[in-house]
């Protein structure tokens, strides 16, 4: 028995020894990646990731070294950040984020690396060549976090089979709608989903004169203008949307346009190619192009870095990375991709009518409008955005669902209220 | 007539639920023989001119053949190597009483796996093994050994005691009365728990997110290419579903009566 007892002691002295001295040599390994290690992106499965990943061997050739790209979709990109740089993850070198969702959670974490020496430094990179909106969303606590590489504003996508021309205001919108709405058409789709919806509702928000927030940082979505843009959202999609319309977000509202059973749409400029692909469309001869439409308080829809590019702090390939995005967000490959249809950031590309040339032209034009009456926010700007759009997005709900929207409003506006003092402590890092 | 209505019910009851069962499936091969515009049209039912241009698509890409193996691999690799370590461990538990230690096992499939990932992904990344095969059929053991441990302990109580007790009678060892006789007796529990083991390694979709790379990533992970920022291409997401479901549809297939064997196995004594 006491030989079984020695033997078991001794086979455990030696798995940990075998265990410690495996770990010890692995550790004695790291921070030094080798020639053949590769530059490591993380990007989200979009065709700006679709384009880039088919440029790679040129930027392979400038750094002698192979660049891996893996594509996910936006939550589990997301999920994979969470796990693997709480963990100090190396092999993540280049971040593809979303300013407004992550960027403050990821600063105060210390996950994205500092670039503005970098950025402000190199005079051919030209950071001032960026739009102001997207620009400033790259900033966090005084330090440029991340390079925006595709931007977003909502387009009003209406079928020109139906109307003459596009409503000009909301006022028109709503009234056309009501009169398309029969039993073989909805007047309009739109996003309906708690959270999905908040994004696209803020140019509403906006086009009525309300924001998420007030000037002095507490909650704006009590205010009069936000509970009139939340009655008119509601009454929206109650009375001219499809049924279910709250379980909806782009996944399901978009088919629904490009299937012909809607006759106004209003979502990101940048899904304009579905309504155009005959595999997806068939709709592509009757779809026309209109800038957001004006509400009381004018036309404000958003525009916004919906994507941007950030270098992983614990990288151990920074250098690579850097030029990895100096590469891709550089003037010559911005113009690049945005004449393949690809919205970008830079100023100068969007004043290249060539870059404008691959969009249709009322798309063009639309874009233009609102690039240049945009706001820079579609969400609240907070470190827990998703709980936050999950506050803002109960009244949206309650309105698509015809109930009365003011005491919803209230209540959502007292808790928000409590969620930014909650949320601001947080902030102080 | 009263035993005609209640056999008449079940087998209504039976159909009702054979078809909410079955529905997802027709739906998704059905989908897999449509446009993007035939699949998010309701009105297309099952009634459509199929293409098999969605199967076209997704097998000319190199990715999914790749991952197709690569599952494969990680699968078939897990679970040989989780039946070597749980089936000589379950004959032990069972023979033995050691169900403190079986149940130590246990713990394994109760925590949940989200919880294991941080500190996998921090050790394995120290080891230098992230993105490896070895790091995605370790994390696959840690779920297929306890899985295959407690199908199989229940098999081997169930087996009876005298037939091992007779081979020691006739000189053979605790392990060989193992080998010669309860493993071959056994047999309908171990291709019962192994198909399970490879069923949920082939599914398992977290560990291959956060522990593979490019090379190495599975076919759940690579189902989501066909899912982008703003568009899904359902065909060929259900064209390539499809094909990922084939395999293990052949195989609980062909394993069948081993399984109803094995299920029931373990359920009585004696």
């Amino acid at each position: 028995m006491s030989d079984i007892q020695l033997n078991r002691r001794a086979f455990g002295r030696l798995l940990a020894a075998g265990a410690g001295a495996a770990a010890l040599s692995a550790c004695g390994s790291r921070g030094t990646p080798g020639p053949d290690t590769p530059l490591r992106i993380s990007a989200i499965n979009h065709v700006w990731s679709q384009a880039v990943r088919q440029r790679l061997p040129e930027f392979e050739e400038t750094i002698g070294r192979r660049v891996s790209m893996q594509l996910l979709t936006a939550d589990q990109l997301a999920s994979s950040y969470n796990v693997k740089l709480n963990a100090s993850a190396t092999d993540i070198d280049v971040m593809m984020v979303r300013a407004l969702q992550e960027q403050l959670l990821f600063a105060r974490n210390g996950w994205l690396a500092d670039l503005t020496g970098l950025v402000e430094g190199d005079a051919a990179f030209d950071w001032a060549d960026f739009q102001e909106a997207p620009r400033d969303r790259s900033i966090t606590r005084g330090k440029v976090l991340s390079v925006p590489v595709v931007t977003e504003r909502p387009a009003l996508y209406y079928r020109k089979d139906l109307v003459s021309s596009p409503p000009a205001t909301l006022d028109a919108l709503r009234e056309e709608a009501f009169r398309l709405t029969s039993r073989d058409l909805f007047g309009y789709v739109g996003r309906g989903q708690r959270s999905g919806a908040v994004t696209q509702w803020s140019s509403f928000l906006y086009s009525f004169g309300g924001d998420f927030t007030t000037a002095d940082g507490g909650s704006g979505i009590g205010s009069p203008e936000a509970v009139a843009a939340y009655r008119f959202y509601g009454e929206l999609l109650d009375r001219a949307g499809p049924p279910g319309a709250t379980n909806m977000s782009l996944e399901q509202a978009m088919p629904i346009f490009a299937q012909g059973k809607a006759a106004f749409y209003i979502d990101a400029d940048a899904i304009y190619s579905n309504f155009l692909d005959p595999t997806i469309s068939t709709v592509r001869e009757q779809v026309g192009f209109a800038p957001f439409p004006a509400g009381p308080a004018g036309s404000k829809p958003h525009n916004i870095p919906s994507w941007s590019v950030g270098i992983n702090a614990f990288s151990l390939l920074r250098d690579d990375a850097w030029r990895f995005i100096q590469w891709i967000s550089g003037p010559r490959m911005v113009t690049e991709l945005q004449a393949a249809g690809i919205p970008g950031a830079r100023a100068s590309a969007w004043a290249d009518p060539a870059t404008l040339a691959a969009f249709p032209a009322e798309l063009a034009e639309s874009m233009r409008i609102n690039a240049a009456n945009g706001i820079g926010h579609d969400r609240p700007e907070v470190i827990q955005v998703g709980r936050a759009r999950d506050i803002v997005g109960r009244p949206l709900v309650a309105g698509i669902i015809g109930q009365d929207v003011a005491p919803v409003a209230a209540e959502a506006h007292a808790e928000f209220a409590d969620f930014l003092v909650r949320d601001n402590r947080q902030q102080e890092f | 007539m009263n035993r005609t209505l209640w056999t008449a019910l079940r087998a209504l009851a039976i159909t009702v639920v054979c078809l909410i069962i079955a529905m997802p499936v027709v739906w998704m091969i059905a989908a897999a023989f449509k446009t993007n515009v035939q699949v998010t049209d309701p009105t297309v039912g099952l009634v459509f001119s199929p293409t098999l241009e969605n199967f076209r698509t997704v097998l000319a890409d190199g990715e999914i053949v790749r991952s197709l193996g690569n599952s494969a691999l990680v699968g078939i690799v897990s679970t040989v190597l989780s039946a070597l370590i749980a089936v000589p461990a379950a004959w032990a538990v069972g023979r033995f009483r050691m169900h403190s230690t079986g149940s130590l096992v246990l713990v394994a499939r109760i925590v949940p796996a989200i919880s294991l990932l941080v500190p996998w992904y921090y050790l394995f990344a120290q080891l230098g093994l992230v993105g490896s095969y070895t790091v995605l059929v370790l994390s696959h053991m840690f779920v297929s050994v306890p899985l295959i441990l407690w199908i199989m302990i229940g098999f081997f109580e169930g087996l009876p005691i005298e037939l091992e007790e007779a081979g020691h009678v006739d000189g053979l060892t605790a392990f060989g009365a193992f080998r010669r006789i309860a493993l071959p007796l056994a047999a309908p529990g171990t291709a019962t728990a192994s198909v399970l083991a490879f069923i949920f390694s082939w599914n398992n979709f977290m560990f291959a997110l956060i522990l593979s790379d490019e090379d190495t990533k599975t076919m759940p992970v690579t189902l989501f290419n066909f899912i982008s920022y703003a568009s899904t291409d359902w065909g060929g997401l259900m064209a390539a579903a499809t094909l990922m479901t084939l395999p293990v549809l052949v195989a609980a297939v062909l394993g069948q009566k081993y399984l109803v064997a094995g299920l029931t196995a373990g359920a009585t004594k004696g």
